[in-house]
């Protein structure tokens, strides 16, 4: 501390310092807010045992799609994986998986307690705008016991061009026809209701603000902030807790391409939660060495640091898969 | 008051009556101007006063000094501070002011001595210059900077330059504009002097002219100065944001070794830093926001005491 205030003072006098300031490289990345604050531990933990620092700007994937295709990051970050007119303008670039995490459907309803039952289908509902109060009868249906108050449901989506929205509406798509023939799904998309925040923060900012709001968050962002999120039914019927154990369950079960781009949403796994996608690092096969060793060191030594901030490792298999691909 | 001084000339008695008549009036009109003009004036006032009263007092209490010697803490964001980003803001503005001083002060030369359609014709685009919203600047240095650049040198587009350079163009019609408008206070008998005695036109403006106006030229700089240190929509396009202090290079310089901070990589500024701790959930970094923005308005106020003081000894001098 004492260090930085000298240096601090320093350079604020006179726009230089003493020689000793270690030279240390940094690495540029942007890109989702979705697996933020495993990045960013992962950036402290990694800049404390190599000399490398990581520089990771949750811009929202979208962003990061873009940055990386224009080369103006040394590595980019998705969970959404790019779709053909991105990868035309960005040939040969490549996904690496990194982690899982689950989706959460949070709410901010006063007297409504945590984990209340919801299935895809009445979620898509609410987003179309077809159940408007929290006390619709497919709603209490789900949750006897449960006192819904008769408030107006408040949807808060993504503003951003977002992963978190393109994990969402996938699965929204998958279970629910109209969900698929109205909005459709991607990383941005018109939605007939509700308002928009940036990023994770910014959802999670208006599930605080908003009595009646939902939306969905990283399952991190909800716990961080504290919010209440709801058990969804998967497709084998069970209703299933947003976790680090559940998305696990659906990381396991998931059959990945040779390039990994795929989604997981509505996994068969018996305990797996529907709404789980991978988050991807971009980068192009001739990134930089230090972007490269970062990489390898978050498909081993950073895999450990994952469950603590409720991720899910990646299953053995991909995760050996991801390490050959990032030493082409 | 100033219809006593209209001295009726040769007005008939009607005349002069119809005009007593009218004095009530006209009074009536100016106590109600007078009355609007004050209290438009004190709502001026009371807004400044409240934003400035609502902001030391939000953020006075968050206040810290690890805010000033600290770096972002991503798992503790109640431990960590913004010095890389004060720092990041000082830089920007160093980079801004390279970059636009001698344009600005040259074109404001140029604008009082050139004369014809061209002097016209840039008066009027500085004129446009200053009205272009600063996010298309913004947009603008991207595509000629960031992107160009990331291209040959991936992952050092986004840079102190290019954010330096956002800044500088919007600095260079103010710092323009008021050094043109200093320069002409000069007297002109003072410049005739200087010609008169065979000075050159050159040496008339760098001896006699520049030194006279010196401190209204500083006050543009000051001023533009401080518009510019507040702007987050530049930034956006140009810097990316860092969680660390900018990097160092070792220099060799007359035989002395030292490291400056190098000018090619992303970096922190406190605006940005503001928009992202405000718009979050994290109520430690909402609080934090708070205090940032203090500081900032506080280094903005700098800037306009400095301004201040530059012209005031310049008075002093005269």
């Amino acid at each position: 501390m004492n260090a930085n205030a000298i240096k601090l003072a320093a350079i604020a006098a006179f726009g230089l310092v003493g020689a000793s300031a270690a030279n240390a490289q940094t690495i540029q990345g942007a890109g989702a807010t979705f697996p933020a604050p495993l990045y960013q531990r992962w950036a402290q933990e990694f800049g404390r045992e190599t000399n490398i620092r990581v520089n990771y700007q949750a811009i929202g994937s979208g962003g990061g799609i873009k940055n990386i295709t224009a080369r103006a990051v040394d590595f980019g970050a998705s969970d959404g994986p790019m779709n053909p007119t991105e990868l035309a303008s960005a040939p040969g670039v490549l996904h690496i998986p990194m982690v899982a995490g689950a989706v959460a459907v949070a709410y901010n309803v006063p007297g409504v307690p945590q984990g209340i039952k919801l299935t895809g289908p009445v979620v898509a509902d609410i987003y179309l705008g077809k159940i408007t109060t929290w006390n619709d009868p497919q709603i209490t249906g789900l949750n006897p016991g449960v006192n819904f108050p008769n408030a107006r449901i408040v949807p808060c989506f993504r503003a951003d061009s977002s992963g978190t929205t393109a994990i969402f509406t996938n699965y929204l798509a998958k279970v629910s026809a109209s969900f698929q023939g109205g909005p459709g799904e991607g990383k941005s998309i018109r939605w007939p209701v509700g308002f928009g925040g940036k990023g994770n923060d910014g959802v999670s900012a208006l599930l605080r603000q908003n009595r009646g709001a939902i939306g969905y968050v990283e399952v991190a962002y909800a716990n961080k902030n504290k919010l209440t999120y709801a058990h969804i039914k998967n497709a084998k019927g069970n209703f299933i807790e947003p976790s680090l154990e559940s998305a696990t369950a659906a990381a396991e079960g998931a059959k990945l391409p040779s390039d990994f781009r795929a989604f997981i949403t509505n996994s068969m796994a018996p305990q797996a939660y529907p709404i789980t996608g991978f988050t991807w690092i971009l980068i192009y096969p001739d990134a930089k060495p230090e972007v490269k060793k970062f990489l390898t060191w978050a498909l081993t030594t950073g895999q450990k640091s994952a469950p603590a901030l409720e991720y899910a490792p990646l299953p053995e298999a991909v995760r050996t898969r991801a390490l050959k691909a990032i030493g082409q | 008051m100033s219809t006593q001084n209209l001295a009726p000339e040769t007005l008939s008695h009607d005349a002069l009556s119809k005009r007593d008549g009218n004095l009530v009036g006209r009074q009536f009109k100016n106590n109600l101007m007078l009355g609007l003009c004050i209290v438009a004036a004190g709502i001026g006032l009371l807004s400044l006063f409240l934003v400035l009263y609502f902001l030391a007092s939000q953020g006075l209490r968050y206040m810290s000094w690890n805010l000033f010697t600290k770096l972002p803490d991503a798992v503790e964001p109640k431990l960590g501070g913004v010095a890389n980003s004060l720092l990041g803001t000082l830089l920007l503005l160093l980079g801004a002011c390279l970059f636009a001083l001698p344009i600005g002060i040259l074109g404001g030369i140029y604008q009082l001595e050139a004369k014809g359609p061209f002097a016209n014709l840039v008066r009027f685009m500085t004129d446009v210059l200053n009205g272009i919203p600063s996010i298309v600047i913004g947009i603008f240095v991207y595509a000629v900077w960031v992107y160009p650049v990331s291209q040959s040198n991936p992952g050092k587009g986004f840079s102190v330059f290019a954010g330096a350079f956002a800044l500088g163009i919007m600095m260079i019609p103010l710092i323009m504009r008021t050094t043109e408008e200093m320069l002409r206070l000069v007297p002109g008998t003072m410049r005739e002097a200087s010609l008169g005695l065979g000075a050159t036109r050159w040496r008339t403006m760098w001896s006699v002219v520049l030194p006279i106006a010196k401190g209204g030229v500083i006050t543009g700089i000051m001023l533009s100065l401080a518009r510019v240190a507040g702007e987050t929509a530049p930034l956006l396009f140009t810097i990316l944001g860092s969680e660390f202090y900018p990097s160092m290079q070792p220099v060799n310089f007359l035989g002395m070794s030292f490291s400056i901070p190098v000018f090619n990589e992303p970096v922190d500024a406190l605006p940005l830093r503001v928009y992202k701790y405000a718009s979050g959930p994290d109520t430690d970094q909402n609080n934090q926001a708070w205090a940032t923005a203090l500081i900032l308005i506080s280094l903005v106020l700098i800037f306009s005491v400095a301004a201040r003081f530059a012209t005031k000894s310049n008075i002093e001098e005269k």
